[in-house]
């Protein structure tokens, strides 16, 4: 079993993935992986193609119930509680293949996203009061405060097909900060953006964290978005834990090097 | 949101006033059956529309409306106005129960399973006797004496505006677009915090407790009820009025509503050429208007307004 990480923040983290374990039948997807996110943390998951990255997610926010091995949220054990369950605890991801609702409008996706604040009785429903009536218009200021976060204010009314690529990705972060999350997670937010998008990209999760989200975790293939924003990163290589520790000691890690280019000539 | 507010509030009004302007009792029937057929495609709209997934068994709800309606009044006098609700509620339980078991299922699952309670129940309506005199049916429901139309039209009309007072408020809350959330990207709606069974399931039994009151309601108006109100051409009709007015609209069902029940009757003298004329212009609807009538309107609206960068290639991939 991987050893825990040391708690640089201490006391307890706010995400802690203890000997994670995923088998598909005879494929053994992830193997024994730990890992934790404390408060105020920017966490980096990354490794080639295949290896386990997209899985680990879906066993945290309980799209899969691991093999073995447990997830500990805020201090509970949320191992194989279901997604909608683990949300509602303030822990939000996007997903890897763009995932917004793409017949409604830029607004109207991200109001959406303001589902758990605005939960209300069915009584209140029908009749709402002056109670529903307020918690409607602030999700609504709220959700135009938050496209204007994510830079889309210009594309506020136009339906979720029209946008482009790097449009939806800042999109799908938007949904997700709309529903408050104390922990973000995002399945490579910056695939197809430019190395320049990228930047401004990373940029923009920096400002988040204190103010909107607590702690972040990231699956991601830019090294450059990554060891710019990353405090830590967490390396996987065929499912296993290969490394973890600060960008400068990723980046000078043989180890990981030959994970990605293969073993250097002797 | 606005817009749909006020054409159903006109359109509420102008159904108002009709009874003032019509006093001939055969268009009132047809007015009277175009407001029942509204309350039901409505009804199933909440599901096919916001649910999104396809329900064939919605006439099981009817059929337990229009029975329960029809038990209590032949068998323990209750009148009308308790008779109804009563329908409208025993369909509600009916649809959490129904809905219990279905909406764990999705896509051709939800659709057969459906179907097949609305079948299980018209074969229990025919063969228990003892309670649903089988295919004879209940006969005489609330012969209270009502001989005007004009008074059924405005018991319709108060149903169609409660039941569509509540679709919007739904529609419109942060509930329904939790179904919305659900209908188009199930993954992000869990991402979200939305219990995807339990959003449908607001949706569906919404939906089952407007069906009953509208068979509540139609057992008093026919004074008749048999197994046929399980039968499949009903569900058939209700389904071209919510694709041919629009699903995921509400005044879409209303439209549908009003043009089919048209179309039934004054296509009545073409006998069985009328089933297929309907097979045909279900297709139509499919092949070239996939968003029924009020999808076509929002799409001319869209076009003409401030949306330059829509071109047709995109549009159509997307609906």
């Amino acid at each position: 079993m991987t050893a825990l990480p040391t708690q640089r923040h201490g006391g307890e983290p706010l995400l802690r993935a203890e000997n994670l374990t995923m088998r598909f039948g005879g494929i053994t997807a992830v193997k024994q992986v730990g890992f934790s996110v404390g408060p105020g943390e920017i966490v980096g998951l990354i490794g080639p193609n295949g290896a386990g990255k997209t899985t680990c997610f879906n066993m945290l926010t309980g799209f899969y119930t691991p093999t073995e091995g447990r997830v500990f949220f805020k201090g509970a054990d949320v191992t194989s509680h279901k997604p909608h369950a683990i949300a509602r605890l303030g822990l939000i991801r996007s997903f890897q293949k763009t995932n917004v609702m793409k017949r409604l409008t830029v607004f109207e996706n991200v109001l959406t996203g303001h589902y758990l604040e605005g939960r209300q009785s069915l009584l209140a429903t029908f009749f709402p009061g002056e109670r529903v009536r307020r918690a409607e218009r602030e999700a609504r200021e709220s959700a135009a405060a938050v496209v204007e976060t994510m830079g889309l204010a210009r594309r506020m009314n136009a339906p979720a097909h029209l946008l482009s690529c790097g449009e939806l990705r800042l999109l799908e972060v938007a949904v997700a900060l709309a529903a408050k999350p104390t922990l973000l997670m995002l399945d490579e937010p910056a695939a197809g953006l430019n190395s320049h998008e990228a930047l401004l990209f990373g940029e923009t999760l920096k400002t988040l964290i204190g103010k909107v989200v607590q702690s972040l975790l990231i699956v991601e293939h830019n090294m450059e978005l990554v060891m710019g924003v990353c405090d830590r990163i967490v390396v996987l290589n065929f499912g296993q834990m290969l490394a973890e520790g600060e960008p400068r000691e990723i980046l000078n890690n043989p180890k990981v090097a030959e994970a990605y280019l293969g073993k250097a000539a002797a | 949101m606005t817009l749909e507010r006020n054409v159903l509030l006109g359109l509420g009004v102008l159904a108002a006033l009709l009874p003032f302007a019509v006093t001939d009792q055969y268009l009132l029937h047809l007015a009277v059956m175009a407001l029942f057929y509204a309350i039901l495609a409505n009804s199933l709209n909440l599901v096919v529309g916001y649910v999104g997934e396809f329900s064939l068994g919605h006439t099981a709800f009817l059929g337990t409306g229009a029975y329960t309606a029809a038990l209590l009044s032949v068998n323990a006098g209750w009148p009308m106005w308790a008779a109804v609700p009563a329908a409208g509620l025993v369909a509600a339980l009916f649809g959490l129960g129904i809905g219990a078991i279905t909406l764990r299922l999705q896509g051709p699952y939800f659709v057969i399973v459906t179907l097949s309670f609305a079948e299980v129940l018209r074969i229990i309506a025919n063969n228990w006797i003892g309670v649903t005199n089988g295919p004879m049916g209940l006969a005489g429901v609330g012969q209270g004496g009502i001989a005007d139309k004009r008074v059924f039209f405005a018991i319709v009309l108060g149903l169609a505006a409660l039941t569509f007072y509540l679709s919007y408020r739904f529609v419109y809350s942060n509930a329904g677009r939790a179904a919305v959330a659900v209908r188009e990207n199930r993954y992000v709606a869990q991402s979200i915090g939305v219990n995807p069974f339990g959003s449908a399931m607001q949706a569906f039994v919404l939906g089952a407790f407007m069906a009953g009151l509208a068979g509540g309601f139609y057992a008093f108006y026919i004074s008749f009820v048999g197994p046929e109100v399980f039968r499949f051409s009903f569900m058939a009709t209700i389904i071209i009025m919510v694709l041919m007015g629009g699903k995921g609209t509400l005044v879409g069902p209303v439209v549908g509503a009003v043009i089919v029940t048209l179309l039934e009757e004054y296509l009545r003298e073409l006998q069985e050429l009328r089933l297929s004329l309907f097979g045909l212009i279900v297709m139509a609807i499919v092949l070239f208007l996939p968003n029924g009538l009020m999808g076509f309107i929002a799409r001319r609206r869209e076009q003409r307004g401030d949306a330059p960068s829509l071109s047709p290639a995109i549009e159509e991939r997307t609906v």
